[in-house]
């Protein structure tokens, strides 16, 4: 099948070539990891390719989108930007709110010179309900003008459309049928995404068919990038973290460098207090002592293999930053083999290995 | 139970770690995060009972059938006598339009006969799956097909998307009553998130295989465990597999 190429050639091979066509995929990653950038060489790969492209922006306004790219000397002025930023007083409720088919926003990149003007006396109000009506609309004008149909779309973010419009309702079910509406449009979509909370299931993150994560920490003093794959259906691909670099050129993804990760006491990690980080040390000290308690039981042959079973559950309960869980099972381990260790017989001395011959030079 | 009356998992591997297979006529979950294989892992349980002549049912809840073709099709799986219900609810309506439960009438597509394309919302009404139309219609279904393997994916999209939030663990429990009852051997894929508590899903099955995916320098490194098998022993290790062209391979001797 043919592969959508993102414009980042050492993506494309980690993506065994792209992603597949007409379907949605993720991009998720911290604020200023890359999200916008890797969205925008998408977007330019498709207008090199002479297909008609969409973006969707709810986080910057198109102007500044504009200024941002123009440092990296890309020409995206056949893009279409639909602006979907929402006007602040939409939200403070002053105002009535007009119906969004009046305030339809696209124009073509080249055009984009400054802010929307926002009405004095009616405002924007963006929601799922809203930008989904704008893009399809705008997918049908352009339908009808062009007899082409888009085959780019970026969604930048959804993180955005949901603060803005999910409040008190369904957020599942929202997220769920834009998906569908963006699955039905058989674009190819990134949906950015900035994932708040690792310990809730976001729906976008199970529905999209993919995700790229982008990765940023300070490693020392300097600001450390990478890029991973997380899940992408349909296609083997590279899951190796590889690092990035944001150029003048924009992002550059390297295979041959030597895989990042990052380790978890690298950097501050948002919530993370310093007694978990006190907790973390400790747990890992267990988990390394009862690895040498097993090493030593294999040794002297004593049988240990449901604590072998147990610690592999404590690291997978590590894993997933359940630490007192973590705590409790490798304490357990660590007591339980001590004891199978003392009643067992003692070590057999280990062979001394003949000195060599002195050879005589 | 005997390790003679346990129908096989699809995934040799396992069926050891399981001492013989699944017990039939229970249901079964397979839980993990995104991308952890569960999809994979279902479509090998199907292809089993495919090949030994039986009837099998794919309930989709999270992926387009025409992209569930697709994505399986890296495999060279003969899945054309697979039955797949669409269970995907269309683009919700924000106008008054009558919004239409999915109807008990409705029929799976069997593989062979799936497109390429994704199905479009019609115009001027909506489709939507409650997990009440749903269990009619999987009634329906098990009497007229007797099915004897059917996969419901997810049952995270079941309660996400079918469900009252405030009625979620009475329903999610009803519905795992009913599939007990109807003593077809299923298995439900659970999404869990990357970190933290599992949901209370997990705990309402016969039987819990957990996939695990964790980073290191390497890359991603696939575990899988069973955390719980109800009426029969089963192996408590932790085992690492692949998921290659022929899906997914422990990579042990377990
Ligand atoms: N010309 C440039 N050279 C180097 N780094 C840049 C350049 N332009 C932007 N960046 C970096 O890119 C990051 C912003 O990326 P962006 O895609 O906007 O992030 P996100 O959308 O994830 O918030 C900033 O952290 C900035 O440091
Ligand atoms: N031919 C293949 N070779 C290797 N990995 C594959 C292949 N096909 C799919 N995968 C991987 O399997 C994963 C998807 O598995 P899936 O069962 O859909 O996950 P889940 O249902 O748990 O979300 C994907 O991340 C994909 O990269
Ligand atoms: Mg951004
Ligand atoms: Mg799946």
């Amino acid at each position: 099948m043919d592969r959508v190429k993102t414009g980042i050639v050492g993506l494309d091979t980690m993506l065994n070539g792209g992603l597949l066509p007409a379907r949605p995929y993720v991009i998720s990653g911290p604020t200023g990891s890359g999200k916008t950038i890797l969205s925008a060489h998408f977007l330019l790969e498709g207008l090199g390719q002479h297909e008609p492209c969409l973006l969707v922006t709810l986080d910057e306004p198109p102007i500044e989108v504009k200024s941002n790219m123009a440092t990296f000397g890309w020409n995206l002025d056949r893009l279409k930007i639909l602006d979907a930023t929402p006007d602040i007083r939409a939200h403070k409720r002053q105002r009535s709110v007009i119906d969004v088919g009046t305030a339809l926003d696209v124009r073509d990149m080249e055009d984009v010179t400054e802010i929307r003007q926002s009405s004095g006396i009616r405002a924007l109000e963006v929601n799922v309900h809203s930008v989904q009506k704008m893009i399809k609309q705008e997918f049908a004008h352009h339908l009808e003008r062009t007899k082409e149909r888009y085959k780019r779309i970026v969604i930048d973010s959804m993180t955005a459309l949901k603060m803005f419009s999910m409040q008190g309702q369904d957020s599942r079910v929202l997220t769920q049928s834009f998906l569908r509406f963006l699955a039905e449009l058989e674009s190819t979509t990134l949906i950015v995404s900035e994932r708040l909370d690792r310990k809730i299931l976001e729906t976008e993150f199970f529905l999209s068919r993919g995700e790229i994560r982008l990765h940023k920490w300070v490693d020392g003093s300097v600001v450390r990038r990478a890029i991973s794959i997380e899940k992408f259906r349909g296609s083997a691909f590279d899951d190796k973290m590889r690092p990035v670099s944001i150029t003048d050129k924009g992002m550059v993804v390297y295979l041959d460098g030597p895989a990042q990760t990052r380790v978890a006491s690298a950097g501050p990690i948002a919530g993370e207090s310093l007694l978990e980080t006190r907790l973390i040390d400790e747990v890992s000290n267990v988990i390394e002592s009862v690895m040498k308690g097993i090493e030593d039981a294999h040794r002297r042959q004593v049988p240990i293999r449901d604590v072998e079973v147990s610690l592999s559950r404590a690291m997978l309960a590590f894993q997933r930053r359940n630490y007192r869980k973590a705590m409790k099972i490798a304490l357990g381990c660590d007591s339980d083999l001590k004891e199978r260790l003392r009643q067992a017989p003692p070590a057999p001395p280990t062979a001394i290995p003949p000195r060599p011959p002195l050879v005589a030079r | 139970m005997t390790a003679a009356a346990k129908i096989r998992t699809g995934i040799a591997g396992l069926d050891k770690m399981l001492h013989g297979g699944f017990v039939p006529g229970r249901p079964y979950i397979v839980s993990g995060p995104p991308g952890a294989g569960k999809t994979i892992l279902a479509m090998q349980f199907l292809r089993e009972g495919l090949e030994g002549g039986e009837r099998c049912l794919f309930v989709a809840l999270e992926e387009p059938p025409n992209e569930l073709k697709i994505n399986m099709r890296g495999f060279r799986w003969n899945l054309d006598d697979l039955d797949v219900l669409d269970a995907n609810s269309d683009i919700r309506r924000f106008e008054p339009t009558p919004i239409l439960e999915i109807s008990t009438e409705e029929e799976p597509i069997k593989v062979r006969a799936l497109g390429d394309r994704i199905r479009k919302t019609p115009d001027f009404e909506s489709k939507e799956v409650t997990v009440h139309s749903l269990q009619q219609l999987l009634k329906t279904l098990l009497l007229k097909r007797n099915y004897e393997r059917v996969v419901i994916d997810s049952i995270t999209a079941l309660k996400y998307f079918c469900m009252r939030e405030f009625e979620e663990a009475v329903t999610t429990q009803s519905f795992m009553r009913y599939l007990a009852e109807s003593k077809v051997t299923s298995l439900l894929t659970l999404e869990l998130p990357e970190e933290g508590e599992v949901p209370p899903e997990a705990f309402l099955a016969r039987g819990e295989i957990r996939l695990h995916k964790l980073r290191d320098e390497t890359g991603i490194k696939r575990f899988i465990s069973v955390e719980k098998y109800k009426g029969s022993s089963h192996d408590e290790f932790v085992y690492a597999f692949d998921i290659t062209n022929a899906g997914i391979v422990l990579n042990t001797a377990a």
